[in-house]
Order: structure tokens, then C-alpha cells, then sequence
């Protein structure tokens, strides 16, 4: 039996990184993942298929730690990105969050997630969606996530894609 | 030359009005092109009957389909193609449409089947084409001219491989495969050559769709002019992982100040075809490097030492090799004047090293995923082309102007010690970035464009490539 305590820790920690997102709060934002944290994006190889090894196989993303996200954060405040000026408009919605395996320092938690996405340059807006698998841990920062994998449904993309579109 | 304002209100199919879109008088040292030949919808309709369907287009890898009842299912321009590998051994091209019906015959990308069942009424055609069961053909009531009608799927007119790379044309009418690629060959030969058994596309599909004309693409691949405006963030990340602040190292990316210490330049080539190039500072960060010994026993010192160049190519009019991070295939689809799909495939060698193979797949995603930190921002640029070129007031657009100034007919000395023979060469250091390579795009898409209007053959010397 999963304590509701955990739901209530994964929960409340999914909504903040999505409310950070919307917000463009980026260095709270960033502040949620671990230093180790893997960031994984995978392509789907067929119609049915979904990439499964991110060394083997094209992802849209994949970065073996923070390091990754933070040079997307460079490149969102440079001001210099023709595809971010101006920035995209977006809300993110979270919901049927299930914890697959919880531990006292260790959750896995699957959760389906839709982005309402608006260029106010084009005024045009499409939703982007999936699901996500968060490993948050519990250290000295207290629950941070180690690892998100996030499945993008609909892979035909838009001329830009960037982490605060997923 | 007639007026800009009266060009707009003649028709597109209108002789005279075709030759004024490009305006080419390089001996003037004027080469310019006209905001119609992005933005008018009667002009996309046109070109995908006298471009598209009337030369040869890329339709994919032969590794892609390399056993059996492999299939592979592609387009050309707005008509769907189904590349098969039959038992016999041959790999033929036909349209992926059932002739019962005219349904889209296979649904699948790809897959490996003895048999394609058409959904709709069940006709079923083997790998090589032939159709092996009309479904409940006896009971039907059908006459004897039906059954001696052929019920067998169209081939495409033409249909043949370089090196591993499949092409296809509509038309019977287009010159054999390595006549119309010419000297392109020596730089496909620098993409196909690099693995000892052969290449591959590494599997993950990267396809998007942006809302703009195809031929912002066709450009773009060759022009070294835009990296030092539009790719500028992507400079910043660089610089920071160049100088170690950043800790995202995993795709060797290239330190770009050090380009700008290189020579390089532009070659047009006969039918349309281009490459750009760049001197390499950096020659141990590409993925071929480690293998390089053995590349340059393999294909020569010539060969081995231009794979460490920088490289882009286009082969007219949708297929692009980009080697200038990790190697990267490009088609593109127009589907509406202002809307294409792109299909990226990251092209490796065969049985490549575990370790080199993450490498060129985090350098190949750091730049050209449309998630990544280069591509999103030159599409972002070829949507807002889209938008202002319907503005055809303001004439002649004044992108292919860079180099004419330096540009010479013939070969450079860099291309006569490779034995290649361009059409024009231009050379400098970096910052020269002529754009003189689209004076090949669209002098061939004029060519094809009026011969097509007029009703005359787009290679007159071609007697039909038969499949």
C-alpha cells in the first residue's frame, strides 16, 4: 500500500514544475531537478514503436544531467533566438498521476500531461501531449526529480519545439 | 523585362511572365528572384507537375529495405510511393495506390511483408508488384476484358540507386541516375563512403511541418550567410560550453570562432546541385575522425581529407546531406505553397562503435533536432519569409547576391586537384559566404518550369532511364 503522503509529494511537486514552466520562473524551475538528473525526450521509431535506448537510438532530447537543461536556459534569456522571440505562451496541464514504486527516499511516478501552446508572434496555438515518468528522490534538497522521461504523442512537429513546449 | 506590377495580375502559365522570375544576367553581375516564386499557389500547383514530377528524387537508403520483403513507404512532391525489396532480390519503386480503388495501398512507414493487402477491398499485390488475388474473383460477374486488364501496381517511370541511395522519377523522360547526379557524385561518394559496411539511418523518427515554402529549405542548407544572425544564441551555449562554464559537453560541439579562421566556399553544378564547404580546425570532433585511418585506407587520401571538411549539398530539388556537425539526410515535402514537411534522418555507419554512435547522435540532436538549439531558429526564419513574401511589391528578393563579385566559372584550384568540375566556383575565408550555389537552384527550377509550361521535354537527350 502507497502512503497518500507520497501521492500528495509527487502531486504537489508536478504541478509546481508545470506552474514554473507557464510562469517562466526558470531558475525555480531548474532548481526542481537534480544535479544528475537524466532529461529524455525519445523519438518513436515507427508508428508504434518508441525508441528505447537513448545511446543507440535518435531522441528528441537527452541529456545525462541538469547540465543540458541549463544550456536551454541560456539559450531562452539570450534574446538572440529568432524561435523564442517572442517567447510562446503556454499552459500546461498535469493529471492522472500514478505512482508506480515509492520508496522512503525514491518515487516513480507516470502521469499524462497536455501543453496549450500560443505564438503570439504567428497568433496561432496548438497542444502538444504524452505522458511523462518522473523519478524524484529525497537528499539534502529535499524531493528533487533524477530522472524524466517524457513521451511525445504527437511527433509530427511544429517548426520549434523547446522544454517549455513539453 | 515586363513590369513587376503587371507580372502579378498575368497568369502563372503565361510563357513570359516564367521567364521574368528569375532574373539571371550574371555577366551583369545581377541574379535575383521573384516573391512569386515562393508565394503563388497557381506556381506550387505548377511545379509539382513540371519539377517534381519530372526528375529524379530521393526515396531513401537501400539499408533501409536491405532484406527481403522489406518496404518503405515515401512521396514524391504530393504523390505517395511504395519502395519494396522483393524476393528476387530487386528493389523496385511503384505508387502506393491499389488499382481497384485507388487507395493507399500500404499505411505503414516501413515494415516487412510477403504480401500488400490493399484495407479497402482486400486486392493483394506480392513484393515485386504483381497482383496476386482480386479478392473473390470468381463469384464477381467480371468480364473477359477485366481479366485480361493488367491489375498490377504502376511503377514509377524511373527508378535507380548510388551508392546506397534510392532514387525515383515519375517520368520515363529523365536521364540516367549518374548522369543527372554528375559531379555530385564525388561529394555523395564522401557521405556513402564513410563506414566500411556501408550506412545506415539510426532509428527515431525526427519529422516536423513548418508554414512556409519548400524552397526556404532548399536554400537554407547551403547558407553560411545566416549563422552569425539567426543561429546567435546557439553561438552563446557554444561559447559557454567552449569555455567550460557549461557542464554539457556530450556533443563535442564545434567552437565557432575558429570557423571564421577557415576558407571555404561555393560550387553550382550542372542540374540544379550544389555544395558549400568549410577547412575544418576542429577535424577531431567530427564522428568520422576516429575511424579515419581506415576510411583513408579504404576510399584515399583525397576522399578521407575532404570527409573531415565541412560539407553541405543539395540535390535538386529535395534531398540535402549536411556534414558539417554529424551527418544528417534531409527531404522535404511541399504540401502547400506555404507549408512543407521535412523528414531529418541521422545517416551512420553500419556497425559503428557503441561510443562514437552516442556522440554523433548527441551532436547530430544538439544542432539539427527541431528540438535542438540551431534548426527551430531557422524555421522560425522561413516562416516569417513566408508571411513577407507575399509582398511581391517589393520586387526582386536579393539573396543570391554574396560572391558574384569573386565568383569564377569553372573549378577552383580545391576542386580541380579533386577532379570535379563545377559550373562556378567561389572561395574566400568564412565570412565571404558567397550565395552564389543558388544561382544552380534556380536557374534548374526555371528550366524545368518553362520547358514544362511550354509542353517540351525536361531532358531532351533523355531516352527513359526504364526501371
Amino acid at each position: 500500500m502507497i502512503p497518500s503522503t507520497h501521492v500528495s509529494i509527487a502531486t504537489r511537486l508536478l504541478y509546481r514544475e508545470a506552474a514554473l514552466l507557464d510562469e517562466r520562473r526558470w531558475d525555480d524551475w531548474i532548481a526542481l531537478f537534480a544535479q544528475h538528473c537524466e532529461y529524455w525526450v525519445p523519438t518513436w521509431r515507427t508508428e508504434a514503436e518508441l525508441a528505447t535506448d537513448p545511446q543507440r537510438e535518435l531522441s528528441h532530447i537527452y541529456y545525462a544531467s541538469r547540465a543540458g537543461l541549463e544550456d536551454r536556459l541560456v539559450r531562452i534569456r539570450s534574446g538572440r533566438s529568432p524561435a523564442t522571440t517572442p517567447m510562446r505562451r503556454t499552459a500546461h496541464c498535469v493529471s492522472n498521476i500514478e505512482l508506480l514504486n515509492a520508496a522512503e527516499d525514491r518515487l516513480e511516478v507516470r502521469s499524462t500531461w497536455a501543453n496549450h501552446v500560443f505564438d503570439p508572434h504567428h497568433r496561432t496555438q496548438l497542444v502538444l501531449f504524452g505522458w511523462s515518468e518522473h523519478r524524484l528522490e529525497y537528499g539534502s534538497g529535499g524531493w528533487l526529480i533524477a530522472r524524466k522521461k517524457i513521451v511525445l504523442q504527437n511527433d509530427q512537429l511544429p517548426a520549434m519545439i523547446d522544454i517549455y513546449c513539453l | 523585362m515586363i513590369s513587376l506590377a503587371k507580372s502579378r495580375i498575368m497568369h502563372a502559365m503565361d510563357s513570359q511572365y516564367l521567364a521574368t522570375l528569375v532574373d539571371d544576367r550574371l555577366a551583369q553581375g545581377v541574379f535575383r528572384v521573384h516573391p512569386d516564386v515562393y508565394a503563388s499557389s497557381e506556381l506550387f500547383d505548377a511545379e509539382q507537375k513540371h519539377v517534381f514530377e519530372r526528375t529524379w528524387i530521393f526515396l531513401g537508403l537501400e539499408s533501409q529495405i536491405a532484406k527481403p520483403n522489406d518496404y518503405l513507404v515515401t512521396w514524391i512532391g504530393r504523390l505517395p510511393v511504395l519502395v519494396t525489396h522483393a524476393a528476387d532480390g530487386v528493389r523496385r519503386a511503384f505508387f502506393n495506390v491499389c488499382r481497384h480503388k485507388g487507395t493507399v495501398l500500404c499505411r505503414l512507414e516501413s515494415g516487412n511483408t510477403r504480401f500488400h493487402v490493399c484495407g479497402y477491398h482486400g486486392w493483394a499485390y506480392d513484393a515485386a508488384g504483381r497482383a496476386v488475388d482480386i479478392k473473390d474473383q470468381p463469384s464477381g460477374g467480371y468480364t473477359e476484358a477485366f481479366t485480361r486488364d493488367n491489375h498490377d501496381l504502376v511503377p514509377l517511370g524511373a527508378f535507380a540507386s548510388y551508392k546506397g541511395l534510392m532514387f525515383g522519377s515519375v517520368s520515363a523522360q529523365v536521364p540516367p541516375l549518374e548522369t543527372f547526379l554528375g559531379e555530385m557524385r564525388f561529394f555523395l561518394d564522401l557521405a556513402m563512403e564513410q563506414g566500411a559496411q556501408g550506412m545506415e539511418f539510426v532509428p527515431g523518427r525526427i519529422g516536423f511541418t513548418y508554414n512556409g515554402n519548400w524552397k526556404a529549405q532548399l536554400d537554407n542548407s547551403s547558407d553560411a550567410y545566416h549563422l552569425t544572425s539567426t543561429h546567435l544564441s546557439f553561438m552563446e551555449v557554444q561559447r559557454r560550453r567552449a569555455d567550460s562554464v557549461s557542464g554539457n559537453q556530450a556533443a563535442r560541439q564545434f567552437d565557432w570562432k575558429k570557423r571564421f579562421e577557415q576558407e571555404g566556399g561555393a560550387y553550382t553544378f550542372l542540374n540544379g546541385h550544389n555544395v558549400i564547404w568549410l577547412n575544418q580546425s576542429e577535424d577531431t570532433k567530427r564522428p568520422v575522425y576516429p575511424q579515419i585511418d581506415e576510411v583513408r585506407a579504404r576510399v584515399g587520401d583525397l576522399k578521407a581529407e575532404w570527409m573531415l571538411r565541412l560539407r553541405n549539398l543539395t540535390v535538386f530539388p529535395s534531398m540535402q546531406i549536411a556534414d558539417s556537425t554529424s551527418l544528417l539526410i534531409r527531404t522535404f515535402r511541399p504540401v502547400a505553397v506555404d507549408r512543407t514537411e521535412m523528414r531529418y534522418y541521422c545517416l551512420a555507419p553500419i556497425g559503428e562503435a557503441a561510443e562514437v554512435r552516442q556522440w554523433r547522435l548527441r551532436q547530430f540532436e544538439d544542432f539539427f533536432n527541431v528540438s535542438g538549439f540551431a534548426t527551430p531558429d531557422d524555421t522560425a526564419m522561413y516562416e516569417d519569409m513566408a508571411v513577407g513574401l507575399k509582398a511581391a511589391q517589393i520586387g526582386y528578393v536579393q539573396g543570391y547576391a554574396r560572391g558574384i563579385g569573386v565568383q569564377t566559372a569553372g573549378p577552383d584550384a580545391l576542386a580541380r586537384a579533386a577532379g570535379v568540375m563545377p559550373i562556378s566556383s567561389a572561395s574566400g575565408m568564412f565570412d565571404l559566404q558567397a550565395e552564389t550555389w543558388g544561382h544552380a537552384l534556380y536557374r534548374e527550377w526555371a528550366r524545368l518550369m518553362q520547358s514544362g509550361v511550354a509542353g517540351e521535354p525536361a531532358w531532351p537527350q533523355a531516352a527513359g532511364a526504364a526501371q
